[in-house]
């Protein structure tokens, strides 16, 4: 059923028309709120988790090591004595913050690479790409693992594995925008009037070329946030005791094959509701893309 | 005739891509922070004893000649000797390929039938609950981590319901299987024993279904996608128009057109999941090859990391290959 909508305002402020497209969009619109929700959700809880939790970080309960949920631990101890639901809370806070992180900082090299090689193109776009093609020939996970054991851990060097890993994707992704770009006539307006080759990347080329990247990153957090708990579960990322839900998951993988399972299934659940919300924000956002382009 | 020279040609282009690959392991291993002979040396080692192991594995000759050896061990065939264990890289990699090999096939085989079917069921249900349902299991399968999802199905099946043998490997050792191809149920059969057959399948399910989660999820979402595109296009709506019979449009127009992406799709998944295999092998006690690849990177032992990084490449181009190759041949209007 054709309908004609109107939104109030936004982007797209002029009417659309969307064939069945209404019960689409509102699927869309219902999955954006529910992972923006859910996100806002674990932010609240990376920022108030003192407030939140009556033991701290890494707080050892000497005399109570792996006790079942209940009476003074909420969600019992792991095998060191410390808290696992103020853990659990806690660790919102580096996962949060290292899979931003590298997701942030690998959008701004992989988008500088992408634009330099899409708008000068020659040898140096052929070698960028050759790069880009030798990464994009392993596993992801694979290549987080290299590099993971060639930078060492630390929060930093997490945040730069997992951003080199994510980067050529989207050199990739801006170079291919760019070239296409270059060919319309609105760049070659602003050439010939005068317009120095940075101006033309700035302010023409680069907001243009952003679009299909600002619908990946928020699937490509959740990606990060999963690689990242994957490398701690390993010994390759964040270690104990600082909180951090992979490495939690690590540490009472041993304890589920007796049954106890508050070591580690409270951690991998809000991995996976944290991982989740990035998932149906970046789903929605690419349907709602998807439906304008059509 | 045609895809002949293709696949030929496209040989061809490997042998650089691969000795860049080479190269590459190579450096890599080498610039990792940490000494290999440390580890099997013990803690009260001298630094004289630390130079003769250096010497036994060549670590001490210039880079341009451990290079040089490593290629020419190559080119025969040889991958070197373990620092480690001391064995051939080669015997000790061809035990650990099968265990993986069978984990990754039947994953992604029960994953494409399952993602097939779901997609296509769902794009024909657009936009409606059925649908809605789908995208979102596709959703929470892309967002589970895997890892995770093995533990909770181990305290799940075996703590809990006592169903599946605990995670400790591949196949009861009472059962007497004589390995053959290293991936246990295949010899379990080739050797005809019955009770190891038995046990292979039961330690396969849950290491199989946490692969298959981890790995429908993106299959789904493009399957969907692709039939979607199918069914609003021009070429099915005159089918439709036409009159055809349901059947017709399903077998004929929408599941062969749809089909036709499934290849390189499931090249790329086939690369997903050996990555997650090193974690899924890890919950598991697999034994595999990404837990032997995985020891061998925290170890720094240099050949192993070198194989199996050659390998992966390998394994890696020579699956879009195929994919490349299956493509053509589904869809008559690719050219080579």
């Amino acid at each position: 059923m054709a309908e004609l909508r109107t939104v109030p305002d936004g982007p797209a402020a002029a009417p659309v028309v969307v064939p069945g497209g209404d019960r689409d969009s509102r699927f869309a619109r219902r999955m954006i709120i529910a992972g923006a929700s859910i996100l806002s959700v674990v932010a609240l809880v990376a920022v108030f988790a003192p407030l939140l939790s009556q033991w701290g970080e890494t707080e050892i309960d000497a005399a109570n090591t792996l006790v079942a949920p209940g009476g003074s631990h909420l969600l019992g101890t792991d095998g060191n004595g410390m808290d696992i639901w103020s853990r659990v809370l806690y660790a919102a806070r580096l996962d949060l913050g290292i899979a931003l992180a590298a997701v942030a900082l690998a959008v701004v090299v992989g988008t500088l690479l992408g634009l330099v090689a899409g708008y000068f193109g020659g040898w140096l776009d052929d070698v960028l790409m050759r790069v880009v093609d030798i990464f994009q020939s392993f596993p992801t996970f694979i290549l987080a693992l290299a590099v993971a054991a060639l930078l060492g851990n630390g929060t930093i060097n997490l945040i730069i594995t997992i951003a080199a890993v994510n980067a050529p994707a989207y050199a990739r992704l801006v170079r291919a925008e760019v070239r296409s770009l270059r060919e319309l006539p609105f760049v070659d307006a602003a050439i010939t009037s005068g317009a120095s080759p940075v101006g033309v990347l700035w302010r023409h080329l680069l907001p243009n070329s952003l679009t299909p990247v600002r619908v990946i990153a928020p699937l490509n957090c959740g990606w990060a946030m999963l690689t990242l708990a994957g490398l701690s579960f390993l010994g390759l990322g964040v270690s104990i005791p600082e909180a951090e839900w992979g490495a939690m998951i690590s540490l009472g993988a041993a304890d589920v094959v007796g049954g106890r399972w508050w070591t580690s299934v409270p951690p991998g659940l809000a991995l996976f509701v944290c991982v989740l919300g990035f998932s149906l924000l970046g789903e929605g956002l690419q349907d709602r893309a998807n439906a304008k382009r059509r | 005739m045609r895809i002949f020279r293709f696949v030929a040609r496209r040989l061809l282009q490997l042998i650089p891509v691969l000795l860049g690959v080479v190269v590459l392991a190579f450096l890599l291993v080498r610039v990792l922070p940490g000494d290999p002979v440390r580890s099997i040396l013990g803690q009260n080692a001298t630094e004289e004893d630390a130079a003769a192991a250096r010497a036994r594995f060549g670590l001490d000759q210039s880079l341009w000649q451990q290079f040089l050896d490593y290629l020419g061990g190559l080119l025969t065939g040889d991958f070197g000797t373990s620092i480690q264990s001391g064995s051939s890289v080669g015997s000790e990699m061809a035990l650990r390929v099968g265990p993986t090999l069978e984990l990754v096939v039947i994953s992604v085989t029960i994953a494409l039938v399952v993602a097939t079917l779901l997609g296509i069921w769902s794009a024909k249900r657009a936009n409606r609950a059925g649908d809605h349902s789908v995208r979102i299991f596709a959703l929470v399968g892309n967002s589970v981590p895997e890892f995770w999802l093995g533990l909770v199905l181990v305290l799940v099946g075996y703590s809990i319901l006592g169903w599946f043998p605990a995670p400790n490997g591949r196949v009861d050792p009472d059962t007497g299987l004589t390995p053959l191809t290293g991936a246990d149920l295949v010899d379990a059969v080739l050797t005809a024993n019955g009770p190891a057959i038995a046990s292979a399948a039961a330690y396969l399910v849950l290491p199989v279904l946490t692969l298959v989660v981890g790995v429908v999820a993106p299959l789904l979402r493009s399957v969907r996608a692709s039939a979607l595109e199918v069914l609003h296009s021009e070429s099915y709506a005159a089918a439709k128009a036409h009159g055809l019979r349901d059947r017709t449009l399903h077998y004929g127009y929408l599941l062969r057109a749809t089909l036709v992406r499934l290849p390189s799709l499931a090249a790329l998944v086939f690369g997903t999941a050996i990555g997650s295999t090193v974690l899924v092998e890890y919950v598991y006690s697999w034994q595999g090859f990404g837990q032997w690849a995985l020891r061998g990177l925290l170890y720094r032992d240099y050949p192993v990391v070198q194989a199996s990084v050659l390998v992966i490449a390998l394994c890696y181009v020579l699956v879009f290959l195929i994919a490349d190759v299956v493509h053509a041949i589904l869809d008559p209007r690719v050219r080579l």
